[in-house]
């Protein structure tokens, strides 16, 4: 996957990435820039903190979370390793209405600690969204009001967007209890 | 000829089973399923251009209960099928069934771990409409052929199609 060519350090930084380094020296491990779509990819530790910061700041004002997925690089060698082998990325995309600009922040999550915060306590829309990451990843959104899977049945097993989950689900079509449901 | 010709030329005579046929076939009452793009075709069907009501059947109800034709337009996923067998059991008989277009009909290009292949493992169907999506030319069709197996029914139930068979 093309990343876009990385920012050099002559160059002019972005005005969010000025003012989340003033602010959280340590958070930012990678800035790129894909033809304008401008992605920070950041640390987990303080994710909560600085995603509020990122919305409460009146010059960056990121008012709206446009979506919140996730990415599983367990077959991106090259993207692993970039990321101290942290099997899936949570990816938030923002927009400020004001200023009219996107941003795509990045946090790599390991699997042996599979959760983040949840940021629904920021943007309400985050709630239904992060419910999807759970139901595709397994991802577990810390704080969450209400973690429950949303597009598959409550009692499904597993998390199909990962890498290692067959294509044609592993019998649920067979197995799937079409009598019983609350309809 | 017969009776006929006793009563004049105001008065046809005709079966039971033609008669309510007639009019059930020019009068399909059609119970819209859109899950997907098909539904988009069957809006257009229904739309002026293409004008399902020349075919007797452009009172669409949006309650199962009021209907008496299924138009499945669109994939049907596990969690959905309950809901789709729901609707089809409030359908008071007679009551007839379209699957239109590929994912309905087979789950199409979508062979996936959500996807019901086929909704005819569920429920009855009785015109298959290939086609992703069908045109509009062809869910007229599916009609059509809806109506010619309207007119093979009887009202009486010594007469109905699979009591002959067995």
């Amino acid at each position: 996957m093309s990343e876009g060519q990385e920012v050099t350090a002559e160059e002019q930084q972005p005005l969010v990435v000025q003012k989340v380094q003033e602010q959280y020296p340590d958070a930012i491990l990678d800035v790129s820039d894909a033809r304008g779509e401008l992605t920070i990819t950041v640390r987990k530790e303080g994710i909560y903190e600085l995603m509020a910061f990122l919305k409460s700041d009146s010059e960056l004002a990121y008012n709206f979370l446009a979506d919140v997925t996730a990415v599983d690089y367990s077959l991106m060698e090259d993207v692993l390793m970039k990321h101290d082998y942290a099997r899936f990325t949570v990816v938030y995309h923002l927009l400020s209405t004001e200023r009219k600009e996107r941003l795509r922040v990045k946090v790599p999550v390991h699997e042996k600690e599979l959760s983040i915060p949840s940021m629904a306590s920021i943007w309400k829309v985050a709630n239904w969204l992060e419910r999807e990451t759970y139901d595709m990843f397994g991802i577990t959104f810390d704080a969450h009001p209400d973690l429950r899977r949303i597009l598959m049945p409550d009692d499904y097993e597993g998390y199909p967007l990962r890498k290692d989950y067959p294509l044609r689900g592993r019998g649920e079509r067979e197995t799937f209890n079409f009598e019983e449901q609350n309809v | 000829m017969g009776l006929e010709s006793q009563l004049g030329d105001n008065i046809f005579t005709t079966t039971i089973d033609k008669f309510v046929n007639w009019g059930r076939k020019n009068s399909l009452w059609p119970m819209p399923f859109g899950t997907a793009c098909c539904a988009i075709e069957m809006m257009a069907t229904l739309a002026s251009k293409f004008d399902l009501s020349r075919f007797g059947a452009e009172a669409i109800r949006f309650s199962p209960r009021q209907s008496d034709l299924l138009i499945v337009s669109g994939r049907i996923s596990i969690k959905m099928m309950p809901v789709l067998k729901k609707i089809y059991d409030q359908m008071p008989d007679p009551k007839w069934v379209i699957s239109m277009g590929a994912c309905a009909s087979t789950g199409g290009v979508f062979d996936t771990y959500t996807l019901v292949q086929g909704v005819d493992g569920f429920i009855p169907v009785d015109i298959y409409l290939p086609g992703c999506p069908p045109r509009p030319e062809d869910l007229i069709d599916a009609v059509i052929q809806i109506q010619h197996i309207v007119e093979q029914e009887s009202v009486s139930p010594k007469r109905q199609s699979g009591a002959i068979a067995s």
